[in-house]
């Protein structure tokens, strides 16, 4: 993973939750574009949070060769559903597996940056502890009225006493808020893990327009 | 990687669609003209690993758009889409 600031001139600012493209063209003229979620707030640089895909077309280049100075095509801000506001009242759940974390990063920024009163809890999933995306910084995040859940699916440390399974109804159940309180929700993963995040959340009772998605490709 | 996980949603086309017709259209509700769901575009199944881009129903599976771009022209199918909101 690498965190990437970019300085994009005439860039009009951005909402959390939001993307871009990235549009790499080689010397023959051969191109490759890729989205990428905006992992700062409103307000603060923009910046981008990658990660390396093996066979990737963009992302080795970002994480491995990218140097300070180095130029290369932007287009965004892009997204008006997968997008929070700070003055929505609502209790927020963020759900995330993988990468998928870095727009509810964005979110989670954001209201520490707005001092925002809607209570919001993340729900994470990652393979190891190692894998964890933002790990010391969701610690400092996670007070007054932020809450963090992680599963760890593949491989936990010594004393683990957290979830160790993948994200599905019955863990749901135990974490997130009852449907009764019509919170906001966010789901951002591969595909698999969005259908079964979405899929519990709507047997728990949650309307499912209330769920709002975004899925990640396997290509980078 | 199974085929399930090639599936994405009307998120991954927003740049394309935002070039192509100047504005953002994730949150834009379409509404098919087979079965008459209407969706915000975010929430409709989108294939990328194809020719050109397919957009399908989330409810009943239905081809709504495609896009196939060229070198010096892109091609945009509308069919399948009975309604646009901007």
């Amino acid at each position: 993973m690498r965190t990437l600031e970019l300085d994009a001139p005439g860039w009009a600012g951005h909402r959390a939750g939001q993307h871009l493209d990235v549009r790499l063209t080689a010397e023959d003229g051969y191109q490759a574009e890729r989205s990428y979620s905006i992992a700062s707030a409103p307000g603060d640089p923009l910046a981008i949070t990658v990660e390396r895909l093996e066979d990737g077309e963009v992302s080795p280049y970002l994480v491995d060769e990218a140097r300070e100075g180095d130029r290369f095509e932007v287009r965004g801000p892009i997204g008006g559903y997968f997008v929070w506001d700070a003055d929505e009242p609502e209790p927020v759940l963020l759900v995330g597996g993988g990468s998928g974390v870095v727009p509810l990063m964005a979110m989670a920024r954001h209201r520490a940056r707005q001092g925002g009163s809607a209570t919001m809890k993340l729900v994470y999933s990652s393979r190891t502890w190692d894998d964890v995306i933002f790990r010391d910084e969701l610690d400092v995040l996670a007070r007054g009225g932020f809450e963090v859940v992680h599963t760890l699916t593949r491989e936990q440390p010594p004393g683990w006493s957290g979830y160790a399974r993948r994200i599905d109804r019955e863990l749901l159940a135990e974490v997130a808020f009852p449907a009764a309180e019509e919170p906001r929700v966010y789901v951002c993963g591969s595909t698999r893990f969005v259908d079964a995040a979405a899929d519990g959340l709507v047997e728990l009772g949650y309307g499912p327009r209330s769920i709002r998605t975004e899925r990640f490709g396997a290509t980078g | 990687m199974e085929t399930r996980d090639l599936v994405l949603d009307g998120n991954a086309i927003g740049g394309l669609l935002l070039e192509l017709f100047g504005t953002d259209l994730t949150a834009a509700p379409c509404t098919c003209d087979h079965c008459g769901a209407k969706e915000e575009m975010a929430r409709l199944e989108v294939y990328v690993q194809c020719p050109g881009v397919v957009v399908r129903c989330r409810s009943c599976g239905s081809v709504v758009i495609t896009v196939v771009r060229g070198p010096t022209r892109t091609w945009v199918d509308l069919r399948g889409t009975r309604g646009l909101e901007l």
